[in-house]
Protein backbone atom coordinates (compact mmCIF):
# COMPACT_ATOMS: atom_id res chain seq x y z
CA UNK A 1 0.00 0.00 0.00
CA UNK A 2 2.67 2.41 0.96
CA UNK A 3 4.88 2.27 -2.08
CA UNK A 4 2.42 3.74 -4.58
CA UNK A 5 3.32 7.07 -6.14
CA UNK A 6 0.98 9.89 -5.23
CA UNK A 7 -0.08 12.45 -7.80
CA UNK A 8 -0.77 16.17 -7.72
CA UNK A 9 -2.72 17.88 -4.94
CA UNK A 10 -6.41 17.31 -5.66
CA UNK A 11 -8.00 18.59 -2.45
CA UNK A 12 -6.80 21.85 -0.93
CA UNK A 13 -8.46 23.11 2.23
CA UNK A 14 -7.19 26.44 3.49
CA UNK A 15 -8.04 27.65 7.03
CA UNK A 16 -11.69 26.68 6.93
CA UNK A 17 -13.90 27.65 9.84
CA UNK A 18 -17.50 26.76 10.51
CA UNK A 19 -19.78 27.66 13.39
CA UNK A 20 -23.15 26.03 13.81
CA UNK A 21 -26.16 27.67 15.41
CA UNK A 22 -25.89 28.08 19.15
CA UNK A 23 -22.23 29.03 18.71
CA UNK A 24 -20.91 25.50 18.38
CA UNK A 25 -17.54 25.84 16.72
CA UNK A 26 -17.33 22.82 14.44
CA UNK A 27 -14.21 23.78 12.54
CA UNK A 28 -11.55 26.30 13.54
CA UNK A 29 -9.05 27.17 10.87
CA UNK A 30 -8.57 23.73 9.37
CA UNK A 31 -6.05 23.37 6.53
CA UNK A 32 -5.40 20.17 4.65
CA UNK A 33 -3.99 18.95 1.37
CA UNK A 34 -4.73 15.61 -0.21
CA UNK A 35 -2.87 14.24 -3.24
CA UNK A 36 -4.21 12.07 -6.01
CA UNK A 37 -4.36 8.37 -5.03
CA UNK A 38 -3.80 9.22 -1.41
CA UNK A 39 -5.89 7.58 1.33
CA UNK A 40 -6.33 9.96 4.25
CA UNK A 41 -7.98 8.66 7.38
CA UNK A 42 -9.50 11.15 9.80
CA UNK A 43 -10.00 10.00 13.35
CA UNK A 44 -10.99 11.75 16.53
CA UNK A 45 -13.57 11.75 19.32
CA UNK A 46 -17.20 12.45 18.45
CA UNK A 47 -17.91 16.14 18.04
CA UNK A 48 -14.36 16.82 16.93
CA UNK A 49 -15.53 18.17 13.56
CA UNK A 50 -14.26 15.32 11.40
CA UNK A 51 -17.63 14.63 9.76
CA UNK A 52 -18.23 18.33 9.30
CA UNK A 53 -14.89 18.70 7.53
CA UNK A 54 -15.77 15.81 5.23
CA UNK A 55 -19.20 17.27 4.46
CA UNK A 56 -17.64 20.62 3.63
CA UNK A 57 -15.56 18.97 0.92
CA UNK A 58 -18.59 18.39 -1.34
CA UNK A 59 -20.58 21.38 -0.19
CA UNK A 60 -23.14 19.56 1.96
CA UNK A 61 -22.12 22.04 4.66
CA UNK A 62 -21.37 25.67 3.93
CA UNK A 63 -18.17 27.06 5.37
CA UNK A 64 -18.07 30.41 7.18
CA UNK A 65 -14.57 31.32 6.06
CA UNK A 66 -11.55 29.83 4.34
CA UNK A 67 -11.25 28.21 0.93
CA UNK A 68 -11.72 24.76 -0.50
CA UNK A 69 -10.43 23.86 -3.95
CA UNK A 70 -11.20 20.47 -5.46
CA UNK A 71 -9.38 19.50 -8.67
CA UNK A 72 -8.70 23.18 -9.44
CA UNK A 73 -12.35 24.12 -9.01
CA UNK A 74 -13.00 26.44 -6.06
CA UNK A 75 -16.02 25.46 -3.97
CA UNK A 76 -17.69 28.83 -3.65
CA UNK A 77 -21.01 30.58 -4.03
CA UNK A 78 -21.15 29.64 -7.71
CA UNK A 79 -23.75 26.94 -7.92
CA UNK A 80 -22.22 25.59 -11.09
CA UNK A 81 -18.93 24.91 -9.32
CA UNK A 82 -20.68 23.11 -6.51
CA UNK A 83 -22.53 20.85 -8.95
CA UNK A 84 -19.33 20.15 -10.86
CA UNK A 85 -17.47 19.24 -7.68
CA UNK A 86 -20.28 16.95 -6.60
CA UNK A 87 -20.02 15.01 -9.84
CA UNK A 88 -16.30 14.50 -9.15
CA UNK A 89 -16.60 13.66 -5.46
CA UNK A 90 -18.50 10.57 -4.36
CA UNK A 91 -19.78 10.25 -0.82
CA UNK A 92 -20.73 7.28 1.34
CA UNK A 93 -22.80 7.94 4.45
CA UNK A 94 -23.01 6.31 7.83
CA UNK A 95 -26.66 5.41 7.32
CA UNK A 96 -26.29 4.42 3.65
CA UNK A 97 -29.10 6.79 2.56
CA UNK A 98 -30.13 4.61 -0.35
CA UNK A 99 -33.29 5.73 -2.12
CA UNK A 100 -35.93 3.39 -0.64
CA UNK A 101 -38.41 3.79 -3.51
CA UNK A 102 -35.90 2.57 -6.08
CA UNK A 103 -34.40 -0.82 -6.79
CA UNK A 104 -30.67 -1.33 -6.47
CA UNK A 105 -30.37 -0.86 -10.23
CA UNK A 106 -32.29 2.44 -10.17
CA UNK A 107 -30.33 3.67 -7.17
CA UNK A 108 -27.05 3.20 -8.97
CA UNK A 109 -28.03 4.41 -12.42
CA UNK A 110 -29.78 7.60 -11.25
CA UNK A 111 -26.52 9.58 -11.19
CA UNK A 112 -25.22 8.48 -14.60
CA UNK A 113 -28.62 8.93 -16.23
CA UNK A 114 -29.70 12.29 -14.90
CA UNK A 115 -26.42 13.99 -14.08
CA UNK A 116 -24.08 12.49 -16.67
CA UNK A 117 -26.95 12.22 -19.18
CA UNK A 118 -25.86 8.72 -20.15
CA UNK A 119 -28.18 6.54 -22.21
CA UNK A 120 -30.19 3.90 -20.40
CA UNK A 121 -28.11 1.07 -21.87
CA UNK A 122 -24.88 2.80 -20.91
CA UNK A 123 -26.12 3.52 -17.37
CA UNK A 124 -27.28 -0.07 -16.99
CA UNK A 125 -23.92 -1.38 -18.14
CA UNK A 126 -22.14 0.80 -15.57
CA UNK A 127 -24.57 -0.44 -12.92
CA UNK A 128 -23.98 -4.10 -13.72
CA UNK A 129 -20.18 -3.65 -13.77
CA UNK A 130 -20.21 -1.90 -10.40
CA UNK A 131 -22.51 -4.43 -8.77
CA UNK A 132 -20.17 -7.19 -9.90
CA UNK A 133 -17.32 -5.25 -8.33
CA UNK A 134 -19.04 -5.02 -4.95
CA UNK A 135 -20.25 -8.61 -5.27
CA UNK A 136 -24.01 -7.99 -5.43
CA UNK A 137 -24.93 -8.90 -8.99
CA UNK A 138 -27.84 -11.05 -7.83
CA UNK A 139 -29.40 -8.15 -5.90
CA UNK A 140 -29.85 -5.87 -8.89
CA UNK A 141 -33.67 -5.90 -8.80
CA UNK A 142 -33.93 -5.87 -4.99
CA UNK A 143 -35.14 -2.94 -2.95
CA UNK A 144 -32.83 -1.54 -0.24
CA UNK A 145 -35.10 -2.79 2.57
CA UNK A 146 -34.55 -6.35 1.37
CA UNK A 147 -30.79 -6.07 1.88
CA UNK A 148 -28.64 -6.36 4.99
CA UNK A 149 -26.79 -3.30 6.27
CA UNK A 150 -23.54 -4.45 4.76
CA UNK A 151 -25.15 -5.06 1.39
CA UNK A 152 -26.84 -1.67 1.50
CA UNK A 153 -23.56 0.05 2.20
CA UNK A 154 -21.91 -1.78 -0.70
CA UNK A 155 -24.74 -0.61 -2.97
CA UNK A 156 -24.21 2.92 -1.65
CA UNK A 157 -20.54 2.67 -2.57
CA UNK A 158 -21.50 1.45 -6.04
CA UNK A 159 -23.95 4.35 -6.37
CA UNK A 160 -21.20 6.84 -5.57
CA UNK A 161 -18.76 5.10 -7.94
CA UNK A 162 -21.32 5.18 -10.76
CA UNK A 163 -20.51 8.85 -11.23
CA UNK A 164 -16.92 7.81 -11.93
CA UNK A 165 -15.59 10.19 -9.25
CA UNK A 166 -12.02 11.35 -8.78
CA UNK A 167 -12.37 11.35 -5.01
CA UNK A 168 -14.40 9.23 -2.58
CA UNK A 169 -15.47 10.49 0.84
CA UNK A 170 -16.49 8.00 3.51
CA UNK A 171 -18.34 9.28 6.57
CA UNK A 172 -18.10 6.55 9.20
CA UNK A 173 -19.18 3.92 6.66
CA UNK A 174 -19.16 1.00 9.09
CA UNK A 175 -20.46 2.66 12.27
CA UNK A 176 -24.09 1.69 11.68
CA UNK A 177 -23.29 -1.90 10.76
CA UNK A 178 -23.53 -5.09 12.75
CA UNK A 179 -20.00 -6.27 13.54
CA UNK A 180 -20.14 -9.26 11.21
CA UNK A 181 -20.88 -6.98 8.24
CA UNK A 182 -18.04 -4.53 8.76
CA UNK A 183 -15.56 -6.77 6.98
CA UNK A 184 -17.36 -6.95 3.64
CA UNK A 185 -17.60 -3.15 3.42
CA UNK A 186 -13.98 -2.60 4.42
CA UNK A 187 -12.96 -5.17 1.82
CA UNK A 188 -14.64 -3.14 -0.94
CA UNK A 189 -12.98 0.04 0.34
CA UNK A 190 -9.60 -1.66 0.46
CA UNK A 191 -9.92 -2.76 -3.17
CA UNK A 192 -10.81 0.79 -4.12
CA UNK A 193 -7.66 2.05 -2.43
CA UNK A 194 -5.56 -0.55 -4.22
CA UNK A 195 -7.02 0.59 -7.53
CA UNK A 196 -5.68 4.05 -6.76
CA UNK A 197 -8.81 5.95 -5.74
CA UNK A 198 -8.22 9.14 -3.78
CA UNK A 199 -10.04 8.61 -0.51
CA UNK A 200 -10.83 10.60 2.62
CA UNK A 201 -12.22 8.31 5.29
CA UNK A 202 -13.70 9.25 8.65
CA UNK A 203 -13.67 6.07 10.69
CA UNK A 204 -13.07 4.40 14.01
CA UNK A 205 -11.67 1.29 12.32
CA UNK A 206 -8.06 1.47 13.43
CA UNK A 207 -7.23 -1.77 11.64
CA UNK A 208 -8.41 -0.30 8.35
CA UNK A 209 -6.48 2.92 8.97
CA UNK A 210 -3.31 0.96 9.62
CA UNK A 211 -3.65 -1.28 6.63
CA UNK A 212 -4.96 1.06 3.96
CA UNK A 213 -4.22 4.60 5.09
CA UNK A 214 -1.33 6.65 3.76
CA UNK A 215 -1.77 9.40 6.30
CA UNK A 216 -3.75 9.87 9.48
CA UNK A 217 -5.29 13.09 10.66
CA UNK A 218 -6.33 13.34 14.28
CA UNK A 219 -8.92 16.01 15.03
CA UNK A 220 -10.27 17.36 18.28
CA UNK A 221 -12.50 20.37 19.05
CA UNK A 222 -12.64 21.47 15.43
CA UNK A 223 -8.89 21.52 14.90
CA UNK A 224 -6.37 19.21 13.37
CA UNK A 225 -4.28 18.14 16.35
CA UNK A 226 -1.88 15.84 14.60
CA UNK A 227 -1.14 14.91 11.02
CA UNK A 228 1.22 12.01 10.60
CA UNK A 229 2.17 8.99 8.52
CA UNK A 230 0.41 5.82 9.56
CA UNK A 231 3.55 4.23 11.00
CA UNK A 232 4.49 7.24 13.13
CA UNK A 233 0.97 7.99 14.21
CA UNK A 234 0.58 4.69 16.01
CA UNK A 235 4.20 4.02 16.93
CA UNK A 236 5.27 7.45 18.25
CA UNK A 237 2.52 10.05 18.20
CA UNK A 238 3.78 13.60 18.65
CA UNK A 239 1.03 15.15 20.74
CA UNK A 240 -0.13 14.29 24.24
CA UNK A 241 -3.77 14.54 23.15
CA UNK A 242 -3.16 11.91 20.49
CA UNK A 243 -1.51 9.54 22.96
CA UNK A 244 -4.46 9.89 25.32
CA UNK A 245 -6.96 9.18 22.55
CA UNK A 246 -4.98 6.22 21.23
CA UNK A 247 -4.58 4.68 24.68
CA UNK A 248 -8.35 4.92 25.11
CA UNK A 249 -9.37 3.39 21.81
CA UNK A 250 -6.71 0.69 21.84
CA UNK A 251 -7.95 -0.36 25.29
CA UNK A 252 -11.37 -0.90 23.83
CA UNK A 253 -10.12 -3.13 21.07
CA UNK A 254 -10.03 -0.65 18.24
CA UNK A 255 -13.42 0.94 18.69
CA UNK A 256 -14.02 4.17 20.48
CA UNK B 1 -81.49 -21.15 37.29
CA UNK B 2 -82.44 -17.66 36.37
CA UNK B 3 -82.93 -16.52 32.79
CA UNK B 4 -79.66 -14.60 32.73
CA UNK B 5 -77.72 -17.54 34.10
CA UNK B 6 -79.26 -19.76 31.48
CA UNK B 7 -78.33 -17.32 28.76
CA UNK B 8 -74.76 -17.15 30.00
CA UNK B 9 -74.52 -20.92 30.21
CA UNK B 10 -75.86 -21.18 26.68
CA UNK B 11 -73.38 -18.63 25.42
CA UNK B 12 -70.58 -20.48 27.16
CA UNK B 13 -71.59 -23.75 25.55
CA UNK B 14 -71.76 -22.04 22.17
CA UNK B 15 -68.29 -20.72 22.72
CA UNK B 16 -66.94 -24.19 23.40
CA UNK B 17 -68.71 -25.65 20.42
CA UNK B 18 -67.69 -22.80 18.12
CA UNK B 19 -64.88 -24.81 16.62
CA UNK B 20 -67.37 -27.49 15.57
CA UNK B 21 -69.02 -25.03 13.22
CA UNK B 22 -65.63 -23.79 12.08
CA UNK B 23 -66.63 -20.31 13.09
CA UNK B 24 -64.15 -18.25 14.95
CA UNK B 25 -65.29 -17.09 18.36
CA UNK B 26 -64.93 -13.38 17.67
CA UNK B 27 -67.13 -13.82 14.64
CA UNK B 28 -70.09 -14.94 16.76
CA UNK B 29 -69.57 -12.17 19.29
CA UNK B 30 -69.22 -9.53 16.60
CA UNK B 31 -72.29 -10.89 14.83
CA UNK B 32 -74.37 -10.69 17.99
CA UNK B 33 -73.15 -7.18 18.73
CA UNK B 34 -73.90 -6.12 15.20
CA UNK B 35 -77.44 -7.52 15.33
CA UNK B 36 -78.07 -5.91 18.71
CA UNK B 37 -77.01 -2.44 17.61
CA UNK B 38 -78.79 -2.69 14.27
CA UNK B 39 -81.95 -3.62 16.11
CA UNK B 40 -81.66 -0.57 18.37
CA UNK B 41 -80.97 1.75 15.42
CA UNK B 42 -83.88 0.41 13.37
CA UNK B 43 -86.16 0.67 16.40
CA UNK B 44 -85.23 4.32 16.97
CA UNK B 45 -85.60 5.12 13.26
CA UNK B 46 -89.05 3.48 13.05
CA UNK B 47 -90.20 5.27 16.20
CA UNK B 48 -88.96 8.58 14.80
CA UNK B 49 -90.60 8.10 11.44
CA UNK B 50 -93.92 7.13 13.01
CA UNK B 51 -93.71 10.16 15.25
CA UNK B 52 -93.29 12.42 12.21
CA UNK B 53 -96.62 11.53 10.77
CA UNK B 54 -95.09 11.78 7.29
CA UNK B 55 -96.60 10.24 4.19
CA UNK B 56 -93.80 8.46 2.37
CA UNK B 57 -94.04 8.46 -1.40
CA UNK B 58 -90.90 6.65 -2.46
CA UNK B 59 -92.67 5.46 -5.62
CA UNK B 60 -92.42 8.99 -7.02
CA UNK B 61 -88.67 9.17 -6.61
CA UNK B 62 -87.48 7.32 -9.74
CA UNK B 63 -88.83 10.16 -11.90
CA UNK B 64 -86.24 12.45 -10.40
CA UNK B 65 -83.46 10.13 -11.48
CA UNK B 66 -84.53 9.18 -14.97
CA UNK B 67 -87.46 8.75 -17.32
CA UNK B 68 -87.89 6.28 -20.14
CA UNK B 69 -89.93 7.83 -22.90
CA UNK B 70 -90.41 7.13 -26.61
CA UNK B 71 -87.17 8.90 -27.38
CA UNK B 72 -85.33 6.68 -24.89
CA UNK B 73 -83.50 7.44 -21.66
CA UNK B 74 -83.99 10.92 -20.25
CA UNK B 75 -81.80 11.93 -17.32
CA UNK B 76 -83.75 13.31 -14.37
CA UNK B 77 -82.65 16.36 -12.37
CA UNK B 78 -80.81 14.37 -9.72
CA UNK B 79 -78.96 12.49 -12.41
CA UNK B 80 -77.79 15.64 -14.21
CA UNK B 81 -76.99 17.18 -10.80
CA UNK B 82 -74.81 14.18 -10.03
CA UNK B 83 -73.03 14.63 -13.34
CA UNK B 84 -72.30 18.29 -12.62
CA UNK B 85 -71.11 17.48 -9.07
CA UNK B 86 -68.73 14.89 -10.46
CA UNK B 87 -67.48 17.25 -13.16
CA UNK B 88 -66.89 20.15 -10.78
CA UNK B 89 -65.29 17.87 -8.20
CA UNK B 90 -62.96 16.35 -10.77
CA UNK B 91 -61.79 19.72 -12.11
CA UNK B 92 -61.43 21.13 -8.60
CA UNK B 93 -59.52 18.05 -7.49
CA UNK B 94 -56.93 18.54 -10.22
CA UNK B 95 -56.68 22.28 -9.60
CA UNK B 96 -56.56 21.97 -5.82
CA UNK B 97 -53.72 19.46 -6.04
CA UNK B 98 -51.88 21.77 -8.39
CA UNK B 99 -52.42 24.77 -6.11
CA UNK B 100 -51.51 22.68 -3.08
CA UNK B 101 -48.34 21.46 -4.70
CA UNK B 102 -47.19 24.92 -5.75
CA UNK B 103 -48.08 26.41 -2.36
CA UNK B 104 -46.15 23.65 -0.57
CA UNK B 105 -43.08 24.34 -2.70
CA UNK B 106 -43.47 28.08 -2.05
CA UNK B 107 -43.63 27.52 1.69
CA UNK B 108 -40.54 25.34 1.65
CA UNK B 109 -38.57 27.64 -0.63
CA UNK B 110 -35.79 30.00 0.44
CA UNK B 111 -37.59 33.03 -1.00
CA UNK B 112 -39.06 35.26 1.69
CA UNK B 113 -41.71 36.57 -0.71
CA UNK B 114 -42.84 33.10 -1.72
CA UNK B 115 -43.07 32.00 1.90
CA UNK B 116 -45.02 35.14 2.83
CA UNK B 117 -47.46 34.76 -0.08
CA UNK B 118 -48.13 31.13 0.76
CA UNK B 119 -48.50 31.82 4.47
CA UNK B 120 -51.03 34.62 3.90
CA UNK B 121 -53.01 32.46 1.48
CA UNK B 122 -53.05 29.53 3.90
CA UNK B 123 -54.04 31.58 6.93
CA UNK B 124 -56.84 33.42 5.14
CA UNK B 125 -58.30 30.34 3.49
CA UNK B 126 -58.05 28.02 6.46
CA UNK B 127 -59.43 30.47 8.98
CA UNK B 128 -62.53 31.65 7.15
CA UNK B 129 -65.65 29.65 6.21
CA UNK B 130 -65.86 28.23 2.71
CA UNK B 131 -69.33 29.74 2.31
CA UNK B 132 -67.95 33.26 2.84
CA UNK B 133 -65.06 32.59 0.47
CA UNK B 134 -67.53 31.39 -2.13
CA UNK B 135 -69.62 34.56 -1.84
CA UNK B 136 -66.50 36.68 -1.93
CA UNK B 137 -65.29 35.03 -5.12
CA UNK B 138 -68.72 35.09 -6.74
CA UNK B 139 -69.94 38.57 -5.77
CA UNK B 140 -66.68 40.52 -5.49
CA UNK B 141 -63.97 38.88 -7.54
CA UNK B 142 -65.95 37.42 -10.43
CA UNK B 143 -67.28 40.82 -11.67
CA UNK B 144 -63.73 42.18 -11.57
CA UNK B 145 -62.29 39.27 -13.51
CA UNK B 146 -65.40 38.87 -15.62
CA UNK B 147 -65.72 35.17 -14.87
CA UNK B 148 -68.90 33.18 -14.77
CA UNK B 149 -70.68 31.34 -12.04
CA UNK B 150 -69.16 27.94 -12.82
CA UNK B 151 -65.62 29.28 -12.93
CA UNK B 152 -66.22 31.13 -9.65
CA UNK B 153 -67.45 27.98 -8.00
CA UNK B 154 -64.51 25.90 -9.23
CA UNK B 155 -62.08 28.66 -8.29
CA UNK B 156 -63.42 29.01 -4.74
CA UNK B 157 -63.53 25.27 -4.21
CA UNK B 158 -60.02 24.72 -5.60
CA UNK B 159 -58.53 27.53 -3.54
CA UNK B 160 -60.19 26.24 -0.39
CA UNK B 161 -59.21 22.59 -0.79
CA UNK B 162 -55.79 23.58 -2.17
CA UNK B 163 -54.85 25.12 1.18
CA UNK B 164 -55.42 21.81 2.95
CA UNK B 165 -53.80 19.83 0.16
CA UNK B 166 -50.71 22.01 0.41
CA UNK B 167 -50.35 21.26 4.11
CA UNK B 168 -50.63 17.54 3.36
CA UNK B 169 -48.03 17.70 0.60
CA UNK B 170 -45.74 19.83 2.74
CA UNK B 171 -45.97 17.33 5.60
CA UNK B 172 -45.03 14.60 3.12
CA UNK B 173 -42.01 16.51 1.87
CA UNK B 174 -40.67 17.39 5.32
CA UNK B 175 -41.15 13.81 6.49
CA UNK B 176 -38.41 12.72 4.09
CA UNK B 177 -35.21 12.48 6.08
CA UNK B 178 -32.27 14.78 5.52
CA UNK B 179 -30.07 11.90 4.39
CA UNK B 180 -32.14 11.51 1.23
CA UNK B 181 -31.47 15.12 0.22
CA UNK B 182 -27.79 14.74 1.03
CA UNK B 183 -27.45 11.50 -0.93
CA UNK B 184 -29.19 13.10 -3.91
CA UNK B 185 -26.96 16.18 -3.73
CA UNK B 186 -23.85 14.05 -3.28
CA UNK B 187 -24.36 12.34 -6.64
CA UNK B 188 -24.77 15.74 -8.26
CA UNK B 189 -28.53 15.96 -8.78
CA UNK B 190 -29.79 19.55 -9.04
CA UNK B 191 -32.51 20.89 -6.77
CA UNK B 192 -35.24 20.22 -9.32
CA UNK B 193 -33.95 16.73 -10.09
CA UNK B 194 -33.75 15.94 -6.38
CA UNK B 195 -37.38 16.94 -5.92
CA UNK B 196 -38.56 15.11 -9.00
CA UNK B 197 -36.61 11.85 -8.70
CA UNK B 198 -36.01 11.43 -5.00
CA UNK B 199 -38.19 13.53 -2.71
CA UNK B 200 -41.60 13.80 -4.35
CA UNK B 201 -42.04 10.12 -5.26
CA UNK B 202 -41.43 9.24 -1.62
CA UNK B 203 -43.47 12.14 -0.23
CA UNK B 204 -46.52 11.40 -2.38
CA UNK B 205 -46.30 7.72 -1.51
CA UNK B 206 -46.54 8.66 2.14
CA UNK B 207 -49.40 11.16 1.96
CA UNK B 208 -51.55 9.35 -0.62
CA UNK B 209 -54.11 8.23 2.01
CA UNK B 210 -54.42 11.80 3.33
CA UNK B 211 -54.77 13.27 -0.16
CA UNK B 212 -57.44 10.69 -0.87
CA UNK B 213 -59.50 11.60 2.18
CA UNK B 214 -59.09 15.23 1.18
CA UNK B 215 -60.70 14.37 -2.16
CA UNK B 216 -63.68 12.97 -0.27
CA UNK B 217 -63.95 16.24 1.66
CA UNK B 218 -63.91 18.07 -1.64
CA UNK B 219 -66.89 16.12 -2.97
CA UNK B 220 -68.83 16.86 0.21
CA UNK B 221 -67.83 20.54 0.29
CA UNK B 222 -68.98 20.92 -3.31
CA UNK B 223 -72.56 20.86 -1.95
CA UNK B 224 -72.00 24.45 -0.80
CA UNK B 225 -71.77 25.80 -4.34
CA UNK B 226 -75.51 25.25 -4.61
CA UNK B 227 -75.72 28.58 -2.76
CA UNK B 228 -74.60 30.46 -5.87
CA UNK B 229 -77.22 28.67 -7.96
CA UNK B 230 -75.05 26.06 -9.58
CA UNK B 231 -77.38 23.23 -10.46
CA UNK B 232 -75.34 20.42 -9.01
CA UNK B 233 -76.65 17.55 -6.93
CA UNK B 234 -77.66 19.49 -3.80
CA UNK B 235 -79.25 22.32 -5.78
CA UNK B 236 -81.21 19.87 -7.90
CA UNK B 237 -82.37 18.24 -4.68
CA UNK B 238 -83.64 21.56 -3.35
CA UNK B 239 -85.44 22.28 -6.60
CA UNK B 240 -87.00 18.84 -6.60
CA UNK B 241 -88.27 19.38 -3.06
CA UNK B 242 -89.77 22.75 -3.80
CA UNK B 243 -91.67 21.23 -6.71
CA UNK B 244 -92.76 17.97 -5.11
CA UNK B 245 -92.61 18.44 -1.34
CA UNK B 246 -90.90 15.03 -1.13
CA UNK B 247 -88.54 16.51 1.47
CA UNK B 248 -87.31 13.36 3.14
CA UNK B 249 -87.26 11.14 0.07
CA UNK B 250 -85.16 13.63 -1.88
CA UNK B 251 -82.73 14.45 0.92
CA UNK B 252 -82.26 10.77 1.70
CA UNK B 253 -81.64 10.09 -1.98
CA UNK B 254 -79.16 12.94 -2.29
CA UNK B 255 -77.35 11.81 0.85
CA UNK B 256 -77.25 8.25 -0.49
CA UNK B 257 -75.71 9.45 -3.75
CA UNK B 258 -72.96 11.34 -1.92
CA UNK B 259 -72.43 8.27 0.22
CA UNK B 260 -72.08 6.06 -2.85
CA UNK B 261 -69.64 8.43 -4.58
CA UNK B 262 -67.44 8.60 -1.52
CA UNK B 263 -67.59 4.90 -0.75
CA UNK B 264 -66.54 4.25 -4.35
CA UNK B 265 -63.67 6.73 -3.87
CA UNK B 266 -62.60 5.01 -0.66
CA UNK B 267 -62.69 1.65 -2.37
CA UNK B 268 -60.57 2.84 -5.29
CA UNK B 269 -58.10 4.26 -2.78
CA UNK B 270 -58.01 1.00 -0.81
CA UNK B 271 -57.39 -1.06 -3.93
CA UNK B 272 -54.64 1.34 -4.89
CA UNK B 273 -53.07 1.07 -1.43
CA UNK B 274 -53.23 -2.71 -1.42
CA UNK B 275 -51.61 -2.88 -4.83
CA UNK B 276 -48.83 -0.68 -3.55
CA UNK B 277 -48.38 -2.85 -0.46
CA UNK B 278 -48.29 -5.97 -2.60
CA UNK B 279 -45.70 -4.41 -4.90
CA UNK B 280 -43.63 -3.49 -1.87
CA UNK B 281 -43.71 -7.00 -0.45
CA UNK B 282 -43.04 -8.67 -3.76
Amino acid sequence: MHNKTLGETIIAVDSVSKTFDRNVKALQGVSLKVKQKEVVVIIGPSGSGKSTLLRCLNGLEETDSGAIVIDDTPLNEHHRNKLKIRTEVGMVFQNFNLFPHMTVRENIRTGPRFVRKASLEEADRTTEDLLARVGLTDKIESYPRQLSGGQQQRVAIARALAMNPLIMLFDEPTSALDPEMVGEVLEVMKNLAIEGMTMVVVTHEIGFAREVGDRIIFMDEGKIVEENSVENFFANPEKERTKLFLSKILENGGCE
Amino acid sequence: MTFVQGLLAGANELRHKAHLFKIRKPFIYEGLKFLFFSFILVFIAVQGINGLDYRWQWYRMPDYFYKISDSGFIAGPLFTGLGLTLLISAISLILSNLIGFITALFRLSDSVTAVAVSRIYLEVVRNTPLLIQLFLVYFVISPILGIGRMVSAIMALSLFEGAYTSEIIRSGIISIEKGQWEAAHSIGLTGVQTYRRIILPQAFGQVMPMLASQSISLVKDSALISTIAIYELTMQGQVAISKSFLTFEVWFSVAAIYLIINICLSMIIRIFEQNKKRQKNA
